[in-house]
């Protein structure tokens, strides 16, 4: 077997989670405008949420998934409301209070599960194929289908149904949308609830796939915040191809250099991307 | 009125000056005051470059830029720090240079988040060149700030924490004048029309890039400083301990609670806040102290964006 197989498989694994972590972050930050900061946070609130049903609950697994989703469901539907209500410049005044958010949320949870590094250790079986010398976690193969699957699904939501017209009018153009009769507020809230749900899908996998502690939230943020820039406001399908280059990238420059230049990867290509597109996304100019 | 009213500033500096020598005993008190005017200094520099419009999430990069680069000098070649605090600083206002190109096209949302990402640059690199920095480790062991002769009294400001204080209040001093002349200056209003409408203030001849990077590199070496003097005040520095994320936003809290378009407003947010999380809340939770810098931001961005400065009584004239 060709050396390189293992690190492209395990970077796909790894860029089809990080796909997963960023698509709640794009559909909030490219619906109602909000750089949700804390959004590293929230999926660690869900992974601890995961973590503690199942060391205490002995919660299988599968459970998790749409316990932690519908939890943070819970929580970022109140965040809409208050949001909303903030005054201008929205933009980077909602910079500024996820930001708090991201902070406060940080400290409940050292406060609560101190900073000890914790991780869900699960026996996933190796997956063979057959014909081939090369074998896989299933948990990397889950993530894969998993990430394929929920893109899909974003994907058809946006495209196939009256909704997701009436989201992708408000991701082009809020006043037009308006115009047009669409309460984009309304889509804001939609907006919420399906970032929501994805962050808490998120958490679990978090959990299984790299360490919980308080502080680990930046990095997801920063992943999320790459990957949604890289692929540019409601371009869910550019998502994934963003989550599996970052993935790929990193495998790469963990194998080539070590582990402890990975964080500085997301960082380098961010401040790449926005280099070479100063305006962060292909769209209007906002402050 | 010709005269500015400076009286309620003046008995702010008067009781900062007068309450150590009522109370000399008080040692952690004047610990944490001393450590209160050390961040109200890097507020009162992140608060240069927010005149401009800007917010930073990185000035933590020029904090641990100061305070490692001051470390090094001090660790390799054995210079005093009175030598190694000012020129490490320098290295900070290096890496603005580069800031300053790399992010001149960047505004608002966009330039907080390359900042962002900014510090994790020299944090990595500071963390993994093992031989030169001794990576994670950090460098221990250096030179306390040295004792000083005035007028035949000696002082020894790297353990009387007295000395100390004293030494970390001229310098936050210093920088409120800094920030004073910012503010009320021809150039203040240069960085204000700037921030206000960029396209108007380049209309009006103001090069917006120039006048904006200058208030970077000022800015910049006054972290640095700021960086570089905490670092031999505790006499060891850490990557994660002066690249800490949370460096760069506790200057965001103090300026926004306080208020980022008065002069005092950086100073009264760090007074206020730094004191009660060390002092009040620290004791009763050891572990979730820093949720009172979250909860703080938000309710001040949803309840007085001013800053509570804009409550105090203004002198006329003041922006």
């Amino acid at each position: 077997m060709w050396v390189g197989t293992p690190i492209i498989f395990s970077g796909l694994a790894l860029g089809s989670f990080y796909a997963l972590m960023a698509l709640g972050f794009s559909l909030i930050l490219s619906v109602a405008r909000v750089f949700n900061l804390a959004h590293g946070e929230m999926i660690l609130l869900s992974g601890y949420l995961a973590f503690v049903l199942w060391q205490f609950f002995q919660a299988p697994f599968f459970w998790l998934l749409p316990i932690c989703s519908l939890a943070l469901l819970a929580l970022t539907l109140p965040l809409h409301y208050l949001l909303r209500r903030l005054p201008e410049p929205y933009g980077l005044n909602s910079l500024m209070v996820t930001l708090g958010l991201a902070l406060l949320l940080q400290s409940l949870l050292l406060a609560w599960f101190s900073a000890d590094y914790r991780l869900m250790r699960l026996d996933w079986p190796a997956v063979a194929i057959p014909g081939l010398d090369f074998s896989f976690l299933s948990f990397q193969g889950l993530l894969i289908i998993l990430a394929l699957a929920v893109t899909a699904g974003v994907h058809l939501v946006l495209q196939r149904t009256f909704l997701g017209k009436a989201l992708r009018a408000t991701i082009q153009d809020r006043e037009a949308a308006q115009v047009a009769g669409i309460n984009v507020n309304q889509m804001g809230l939609v907006a919420f609830g399906l970032g929501g749900l994805l962050i808490g899908l998120a958490g679990p996998l978090f959990a299984q796939n790299m360490y919980l502690y308080p502080a680990a939230g930046t990095e997801a943020t920063m992943i999320a915040i790459v990957v949604t820039i890289f692929a540019g406001l409601g371009r869910t399908r550019n998502i994934l191809l963003g989550g599996w280059l970052l993935g790929l990238t990193q495998s790469v420059a963990v194998f080539t250099m070590g582990s402890k230049w990975r964080e500085l990867v997301s960082a380098a290509l961010l401040l790449l991307l926005l280099y070479f597109r100063p305006e962060g996304l292909s769209l209007k100019k906002e402050r | 009125m010709r005269f500015p009213k400076p009286l309620p500033a003046a008995a702010g500096v008067l009781l900062l000056v007068l309450w150590p020598l009522i109370f000399p005993d008080a040692a952690h008190i004047q610990q944490v005051l001393g450590i209160t005017c050390l961040y109200a200094t890097l507020a009162l520099a992140w608060n240069l470059y927010a005149l401009t419009g800007a917010i930073s999430l990185g000035h933590a990069a020029f904090f641990g830029l100061g305070a490692y680069a001051s470390a090094l000098l001090n660790h390799y070649y054995h210079w005093s720090p009175l030598l190694t605090i000012p020129l490490g600083a320098l290295a900070a206002v290096v890496f603005a240079v580069f800031w300053a190109m790399g992010f001149r096209r960047l505004r608002g949302v966009y330039l907080g988040l390359a900042s962002l990402a900014a510090l994790e640059i020299p944090k990595t690199i500071v963390d993994n060149w093992d031989r030169f920095t001794y990576g994670s480790m950090g460098i221990m062991g250096l030179d306390r700030l040295p004792s000083a002769t005035l007028g035949g009294l000696q002082v020894d400001l790297g353990m009387d924490l007295q000395a100390q204080y004293y030494l970390l209040l001229g310098i936050m001093l210093l920088a409120v004048l800094l920030n004073l002349k910012s503010i009320r200056s021809r150039w203040g209003w240069t960085l204000r029309a700037i921030r206000e409408n960029e396209t108007a203030a380049a209309a009006l001849g103001i090069a917006s890039n120039r006048e904006r990077a200058k208030a970077l590199l000022l800015s910049s070496y006054l972290a640095g400083l700021a960086g570089a003097l905490y670092a031999h005040i505790l006499g060891l520095v850490e990557p994660g301990l002066v690249f800490n994320l949370h460096l760069s936003v506790l200057p965001l809290v103090f300026c926004i609670f306080g208020g980022s378009t008065k002069v005092w407003g950086p100073v009264l947010g760090a007074f206020i806040l730094y004191p009660l999380e060390q002092l009040c809340l620290l004791p009763l939770f050891p572990m979730g102290h820093s949720a009172v810098y979250g909860l703080v931001i938000i309710l001040t961005i949803f309840f007085f964006p001013q800053g509570i400065a804009a409550w105090l009584p203004r002198a006329p004239k003041s922006a």
